[in-house]
């Protein structure tokens, strides 16, 4: 769905500016594909790299290890987990929702579940690339604190 | 070395595979499954995401970017940021090109870390998911938590980050104020049109070795006068 949007964007801003200015448009395509050649062949490798990580672990060990009876360690562990791995939403969610019913702690599924999509060590090479090394590493770990804190909140409300 | 270096991660990566390959068949053919389904996303998203952004680059002028993201944009200014980041498609490293080129063209660190932040969790096909595996309440917690807690993050990261952390490079030159000042008004898109690798090389090219400043083709006019103003003083200095 949102993918569709995406693209339907994409075309009708790209008819757009070539019906107001050929070479405005021919300066933007050229842009974009030399965008896409440097950054397509890193993006590619990184998640196949994640792709073989994610096949080593198994999913009995994240379920263990999320349903550690002490809390605190289970939310540590939780947001760590989030933290290294990528994990595609349509996979994350009904994993999440396995956790829940086998019993998981529900803080760290929320802890897991956000530093999985806000934090990202796997694709901190592709940030450093466009914004720099402090820049990232600020941001990331800003975002780990702020996930635990939402963790910790949703916590408290449910 | 320096070619080892540049392919790192992709002979790291395949040597990785290789062993799993001869370790364990089953985990093998598992990941290469994995991989295409990232690698349909990234099909999908990422033309789109990178002629978005070139479009960004070529036509929205800087005032209008300043205005509706800058660091005087106040609170519309994060609520528009929350808002794009929420409506748009893929994992967080499609939004790192979007967020950049805006950035360059003069929005605010805070603002921009709230478009990353948003890109990754405020999304609404998401939320019907979430919803379905987990109940509504958990992810209505979540998604009131999680938008001020982005604006939050937002704030911090633009308490310790410098506008010149993102857009400089150190190199003890002393030439560097001039090559800094060249590189911080080129596009930034480190695109190699014009044959250097990223746009500091051909900035440093320009100040040492004169190259000419016509090399670039994503610049605008305006911005090739303040580069000639600047080669001037750099002549004056030589």
């Amino acid at each position: 769905m949102g993918t569709i949007i995406l693209i339907a964007i994409a075309v009708i801003a790209l008819g757009w500016s070539f019906f107001k200015d050929k070479k405005k448009t021919k300066e933007s395509i050229s842009l974009a594909s030399k965008l896409f050649k440097n950054t397509f062949t890193e993006v590619f490798f990184l998640m196949s790299l994640i792709a073989l990580l994610l096949a080593w672990i198994p999913q009995s060990l994240i379920k263990s290890v999320l349903g550690n009876p002490n809390e605190l360690l289970s939310i540590a562990f939780g947001a760590s987990i989030g933290t290294i791995t990528i994990i595609p939403a349509f996979v994350a969610f009904p994993l999440a929702g396995s956790l829940l019913k086998s019993g998981s702690n529900l803080v760290a599924i929320a802890a897991f579940l956000t530093t999985l999509t806000m934090v990202g060590f796997a694709t901190m090479p592709i940030e450093i690339k466009y914004f720099g090394k402090k820049f990232t590493l600020i941001r990331n770990g800003i975002s780990i604190i702020a996930a635990i804190f939402i963790a910790l909140g949703i916590g408290v409300i449910l | 070395m320096s070619l080892v270096k540049k392919h790192k991660l992709k002979i790291i990566t395949l040597i990785l595979y290789l062993i799993t390959l001869i370790y364990n068949q089953d985990i093998f053919i598992k990941s290469i499954y994995t991989t295409g389904g990232y690698l349909k996303e990234m099909v999908q998203i990422l033309p789109a995401v990178f002629i978005v952004s070139g479009l960004i680059t070529v036509w929205v002028p800087k005032e209008i970017i300043i205005k509706n993201f800058g660091k005087d944009s106040g609170l519309k200014g994060k609520l528009i940021s929350v808002f794009i980041g929420s409506i748009s498609a893929g994992p967080i490293y499609a939004a790192f090109p979007v967020a950049f080129s805006l950035f360059n063209k003069g929005a605010s660190i805070s603002n921009i870390v709230i478009i990353i932040s948003s890109w990754a969790v405020v999304k609404v096909p998401m939320m019907i998911v979430e919803a379905k595996f987990l109940g509504y309440s958990f992810m209505l917690a979540r998604v009131i938590l999680t938008i001020p807690a982005i604006m939050i993050i937002g704030y911090f990261t633009n308490k310790f980050v410098e506008k010149e952390d993102i857009k400089s490079k150190v190199n003890g030159n002393r030439y560097e104020k001039y090559i800094l000042e060249i590189e911080n008004i080129l596009p930034k898109f480190n695109c190699g049109g014009c044959g250097y690798g990223n746009c500091n090389e051909y900035a440093k090219a320009i100040v040492m070795e004169s190259e000419s400043i016509d090399k670039c083709s994503v610049m605008e006019d305006k911005t090739k006068t303040k580069i000639k103003d600047i080669v001037c003083k750099v002549s004056e200095k030589k």
